[in-house]
């Protein structure tokens, strides 16, 4: 297994293929010593303090475990209202040649996984956009895009938990739905499944 | 704002590791408060005037502390620093939020109400006992700052790190906890940005297609899609972190 330095803190780990996320992710997160721990689709990440690193045994160990064959367990499941409202709908539906319904029953027939959690604090990027919504993300990025807001980049679709800038394509807005709480932390977890309902505006 | 020794174990939620912009510093003052040394305390970008409502004791980055008795106030101004940090005996009794008291401005959590001190806000010292700890250094603001080369090589020439170890940079203004941007030479990369976002940390030298590099701060995305050059190593990220606009920085790799 490759350990590539990352600072005097981290290890970055290449995964080629990584059939069940959430479980490396809770394996690299039980190592004695690792700080922190990030699975995100192409690299893993532990983190440790420089004068107190785990043992590469350990994590070679549980990289070895994770990726090998293994039962995977289906993680939660979150149903999100989704009020689709979203600014760019109608160029979404003009890039694809859809209409702006079938854009809406494409985006929400769909069961999505989370792929990653990252960017932002409770931010999933969320696998299983159907092929024919694959966008690349907006030329020109917002310089705000609206707490709640769902959208679609590339072959990913998220709600952007907080107000910030962001490229993606916005279809929607998540209604009843809290992706992150400060004293629970993030809903959506590494390998948890999400489908999107619609509710009228 | 409040800020402390961060929110570790929390970065596979995005929450980014967090604390004090330059740790030393707030360790300092911390020291001088007899404060554990990652005590949550006052991070200061600019000036600061601080009434007290009870008798207290205020301690500073230099590692001197005086009294300051009810109705009392003084100033701190930053003149010339980065950031200053301001600690009282007990530390700021903001509540503990994800293992941590310190302010994440991106999510509006931690700290005073999520936010940046303004005008008028009323904190309260928390009650934690003394303890007697050595006074940290101050960081060398002189000093090269050690780096670790990659992890991203495959996405650069060879030149590139070269470049990076033989240049000088300066601090940008526009630098924040986010992330220190450096102006200097650009720094040349191999291929575009297309793959998906990879795991990031405090101190990556991150080179956008610009090639203006920007090292991660404590508040950085946790995942991100730009090559890293180079790497910070922890002890030095202060170094780095505590320059201000306009200050020159080399880098050298760890011996």
């Amino acid at each position: 297994m490759t350990l590539e330095p990352f600072g005097d803190s981290a290890w970055r780990v290449p995964l080629a293929t990584c059939p069940d996320p959430r479980a490396l992710l809770d394996a690299l997160r039980s190592i004695p010593h690792v700080v922190d721990a990030v699975v995100a689709e192409e690299h893993a990440l532990v983190a440790f303090d420089a004068t107190c690193p785990p043992s590469r045994e350990d994590v070679d160990a549980a990289v070895g475990r994770a990726l090998g064959p293994v039962t995977r367990a289906l993680g939660a499941e979150h149903t999100v209202p989704v009020r689709y409202d979203g600014p760019d709908l109608e160029e979404v539906a003009r890039e694809t040649r859809m209409t702006v319904h079938e854009v809406v029953v494409l985006h929400a027939e769909s069961t999505y996984v989370v792929a990653t959690v990252g960017f932002l604090p409770g931010f999933a990027y969320l696998r299983g956009l159907d092929a024919r919504l694959v966008l690349p993300r907006r030329s020109t990025p917002r310089a705000r895009v609206p707490a709640l807001a769902v959208g679609i980049a590339g072959p990913y679709a998220g709600i952007y938990p907080f107000a910030s800038p962001g490229g993606w394509h916005l279809l929607g807005t998540a209604v009843g739905f809290t992706p992150f709480d400060a004293r629970t932390g993030a809903t959506l977890a590494l390998g948890d499944r999400v489908r999107f309902v619609p509710v009228p505006p | 704002m409040v800020q402390d020794a961060g929110r570790p174990g929390h970065m596979h939620e995005g929450v980014p590791p967090g604390g004090a912009l330059v740790p030393e510093l707030l360790a300092r003052a911390n020291a001088a408060a007899r404060n554990a040394p990652g005590a949550a305390g006052i991070e200061s970008f600019g000036a600061l005037s601080l009434e007290a409502r009870e008798d207290t004791l205020v301690a500073f980055d230099d590692g001197t502390a005086r009294p300051l008795s009810a109705g009392a106030s003084l100033t701190i101004a930053c003149e010339g620093a980065r950031v200053r940090y301001v600690a009282v005996r007990g530390g700021i009794g903001v509540p503990e939020l994800l293992g941590g008291r310190g302010t994440l401005l991106v999510a509006s959590l931690g700290g005073h109400e999520g936010r940046a001190l303004r005008r008028g806000d009323v904190l309260r010292a928390g009650d934690a006992p003394g303890v007697d700890a050595a006074m940290p250094a101050a960081p060398d603001l002189a000093a090269p700052v050690r780096v670790v080369p990659g992890p991203d090589h495959r996405r650069f020439p060879d030149e590139a790190l070269d470049l990076l170890l033989s240049s000088s940079f300066v601090v940008d203004a526009r630098s924040d906890r986010v992330g220190v941007r450096l102006a200097g030479p650009a720094l040349p990369r191999l291929g575009s940005d297309s793959g998906a976002s990879s795991p990031m940390v405090r101190g990556a030298i991150q080179v956008p297609p610009s090639g203006m590099a920007v090292v991660l701060g404590p508040d950085h995305p946790t995942t991100g899609g730009y090559p890293v050059l180079a790497t910070v190593i922890a002890r030095d990220f202060g170094s780095l972190a505590a320059r201000p606009p306009g200050a020159r920085v080399r880098f050298v790799t760890q011996p």
